[in-house]
């Protein structure tokens, strides 16, 4: 399986600028909506499950105002990173209790391996620990600008 | 929830328990900051689904994922997700997101 992250992993209109809601379930609904709008996702409701069932086993909320939900799931189509901010920021049980202001959900199909699946959420969080990357997603102005930040991070 | 969305997330639940057995997968995890804690949430949530599934889909399930670790695929353009074969017309179901078994591997198929 690749471990690289091409382009259409970073899809534009898979960069929600912001979100509406301040809970972290209806957040995730609004994502993996948003994810499933884009054709990467089959069943939104199956995948959310899935993601509440993780955050059960432990918040993925991993300090700094940065949470990275992940998933491998039937319900994934295409791997994808998509990432969403909160102005107002939401309760995530991070363990510095900073609302999370941050969200980089990771979804691979069930077919991936484990090591695969983690590789992706490494990146993800490579991404969110340094301080000026954050700072270049929280000022993005557009979703455009947020993805094209995305993609230079990424790479 | 309906009979395939139920084997549906039984297969993720199996994934995820996968992932908490795993003292590598949970390590990777530590490090990244993303620990998991054993729970019984995921065994109650498994219970829950084998309730809304009937017998023959369990047996077949159970039978595949200790076979390949993965008791059902998802089929994409007429191809079974697990052994890669493409599967004849004459086996398309009539509706999405039923449930048919793969001829040649003997996984639960469900069609996208």
């Amino acid at each position: 399986m690749p471990t690289t992250l091409d382009p259409s992993v970073l899809d534009t209109a898979l960069f929600i600028p912001d979100l509406r809601t301040r809970r972290k379930e209806p957040v995730l609904q609004e994502i993996v909506a948003r994810a499933h709008g884009a054709g990467v996702v089959r069943e939104p409701s199956l995948l959310v499950e899935t993601l509440c069932l993780r955050e059960r086993l432990g918040s993925t909320a991993i300090g700094k105002s940065v949470a990275v939900p992940h998933a491998r799931s039937i319900a994934v189509i295409e791997p994808r990173v998509l990432v969403a901010r909160s102005r107002r920021g939401i309760e995530w049980k991070a363990e510095d209790d900073l609302p999370v202001q941050l969200v980089f959900l990771v979804i691979t199909p069930g077919e991936f391996s484990l090591e695969t699946h983690h590789e992706w959420v490494a990146r993800a969080v490579g991404c969110a620990r340094l301080q000026r990357k954050r700072a270049r997603l929280l000022e993005a102005a557009t979703g455009e600008a947020g993805t094209a930040v995305l993609r230079e991070l990424m790479a | 929830m309906n009979e395939a969305l139920s084997l549906l997330q039984l297969h993720d639940l199996d994934l995820l328990e996968r992932e908490l057995k795993d003292d590598k997968a949970q390590a990777r995890l530590r490090r990244l900051g993303l620990a998991m804690e054993p729970s019984n949430t995921l065994e109650r949530a498994r219970q829950r689904c084998m309730e809304s599934i009937d017998r023959r889909w369990l047996y077949h399930y159970e039978r595949s994922n200790q076979r390949y670790g993965r008791g059902v695929v998802a089929v994409r353009d007429r191809v079974c997700q697990g052994c890669h074969i493409t599967l004849p017309t004459s086996r398309m179901p009539n509706a999405k997101g039923a449930l048919t078994l793969c001829e040649s591997c003997c996984r639960v198929l469900y069609w996208a």
